[in-house]
């Protein structure tokens, strides 16, 4: 069949709308596809059913308990953990601890457009703290200390054009692992890059949807391990995660999975060759920390941090899993 | 009228709610860097109405008028504050608090409104498929599991969803 379908042909523009990608040209678009693609985008900004019923109840609890009559306090707050991700951040955030972190923050922006939101320093001149967007994703990034050392991290990084973005990793001064090519398992185009702090960068450009993961952010977290197919199970008693596509070797091995816990994703497969383990830092916003943070230790992590609330704003706890990787359990509790 | 049932009765403030939280939504969310911002100032815009609602008269400004410049003014303290956080952003949005909504931004609004309402009027299977594929941004495998069908079923029931929501669309104008 010469021209594909109105339901194909929406789809992939939905898809590239989601994921902020440019979409394939359509080689023969259906006459419907541009209006349809108008409600599609309107759709976008659709609110949360959950946040429209719990902004009610909130409203009639206070119209009920108050009359009314607080209207010079003016001050009423809004419903506190009606979202729970601060903004600017999904469910799965990678926090990469290097030594030299503005330099990092500078390959970040280099290579991959990131753009600062935010950078705390130390009293000393290092990095606190900072956060990157990139794509339609973020990352977090630190200073190296003796509590918490450099841990390098592999990044899974969905772009539009992925050899313009490995060019520019290199010239940003990363290695090439390899260059981006057509025939990688994925399906996807994909190419391979190791910045000088230590961190892998796979840098691919969905093709065609179906053979990677979908529903994807720019910035996926990329886990190889050890006995990769006990993770699942740890993940989905410890965070309620899902598990989207497990593709697994004869031997059980798992050859690549896609995680998802809340609105975001995370990969993983079985160690090998170059690709050994790398134990990295993920921050995870979920609705209930202290819940989320029991589960956790349920389900085999250890505790690194009993929940608390932290004075920007999160309440805050923190595991480490059997792999030795730290989840930074948060959930905003609003400004 | 139903202000006036609120002034007297802060309980009744929910039928003030059901007829204008998409209008509100939709000119914030239109303005909002992110869904997480949105929420939060549509929430503060509606405790703020609650709060002073007493204070609000008749005085040729219909209450949707009066929302919308609440929001408006939210729109442009949160854009100050983030400014201010985040001084390196390059993407204001429009605030155009101290001004009154052109007609032209209005019927946007309206329209805007009028389609997150019609989702609400889906057949529940449609209304399931949108909140996940474009709410939760859930991929079609995903949905095809949840709902049990195969994704060949999904792309199609995205399409008559969103056909749907077209026709109910121009219905309306019409």
């Amino acid at each position: 069949m010469a021209e594909r379908s109105l339901a194909l042909q929406l789809d992939e523009a939905v898809q590239a709308m989601l994921v902020s990608l440019q979409p394939r040209p359509e080689e023969a678009p259906d006459r419907e596809l541009a209006p349809l693609m108008r409600v599609a985008q309107a759709l976008r900004e659709l609110p949360r059913k959950e946040f429209r019923a719990a902004l009610k109840s909130d409203l009639q609890r206070r119209g009920s308990m108050n009359d009314g009559t607080a209207a010079g306090a003016g001050a009423a707050a809004p419903a506190r953990a009606l979202h729970y991700q601060r903004p600017g951040l999904t469910s799965i955030t990678p926090y990469i601890i290097v030594r030299g972190a503005a330099q990092f923050l500078e390959f970040l922006k280099a290579a991959f457009k990131g753009v600062e939101q935010m950078r705390m320093p130390t009293p000393d001149g290092l990095i606190m703290h900072a956060e990157v967007a990139v794509g339609n994703g973020a990352i977090e990034v630190s200073d190296g200390s003796d509590a918490y050392p450099a841990a390098p991290t592999a990044i899974h990084l969905y772009v539009d054009d992925a050899d313009a973005t490995y060019d520019k990793a290199l010239q940003a001064g990363a290695t090439s692992l390899y260059a981006p090519t057509d025939d990688h398992p994925s399906g996807d185009r994909w190419g391979a890059a190791k910045d000088q702090f230590g961190n892998l960068w796979y840098i691919a450009t969905p093709k065609g949807w179906t053979p990677g993961p979908e529903g994807l952010r720019s910035v996926q977290p990329y886990l190889h391990l050890r006995e990769a197919h006990k993770m699942i199970p740890f993940l989905e008693a410890a965070f309620g995660a899902e598990a989207m596509g497990v593709h697994k070797s004869s031997e059980g091995a798992v050859l690549h999975a896609t995680i998802r816990i809340g609105n975001a994703t995370l990969e993983i497969d079985e160690a090998h060759g170059e690709f050994q383990p790398m134990p990295c830092h993920l921050h995870v916003y979920v609705p209930d920390t202290d819940a989320v943070y029991a589960q956790a230790l349920r389900a085999g992590a250890t505790s690194i941090e009993t929940p608390q609330d932290k004075p920007y704003g999160d309440r805050a706890a923190g595991v480490k899993d059997a792999w030795g990787n730290s989840w930074f359990i948060a959930t905003y509790l609003g400004r | 009228m139903l202000v006036e049932a609120a002034q007297s009765d802060p309980a009744k403030f929910d039928a003030l709610y059901e007829l204008h939280f998409e209008r509100v939504y939709a000119f914030i969310a239109s303005r909002a860097r992110d869904r997480a911002t949105a929420e939060d100032l549509t929430s503060e815009v509606f405790h703020k109405a609650l709060a002073n609602l007493p204070r609000y008269e008749w005085r040729g400004v219909p209450f949707v008028a009066w929302l919308l410049r609440i929001a408006a003014n939210a729109i442009a303290d949160q854009f100050k504050r983030t400014a201010r956080e985040f001084p390196s952003r390059d993407d204001p949005p429009e605030a155009p608090a101290g001004r009154d909504l052109q007609a032209s931004e209005l019927r946007a609004i309206e329209h805007r409104a009028q389609l997150f309402r019609q989702v609400r009027q889906l057949p529940e299977v449609q209304k399931q498929m949108v909140y996940e594929r474009f709410v939760e941004q859930r991929s079609i495998r995903e949905i095809a599991k949840r709902l049990g069908k195969t994704p060949g079923a999904i792309k199609q029931l995205q399409l008559r969803a969103v056909q749907n929501l077209r026709a109910q669309m121009e219905r309306g104008h019409g």
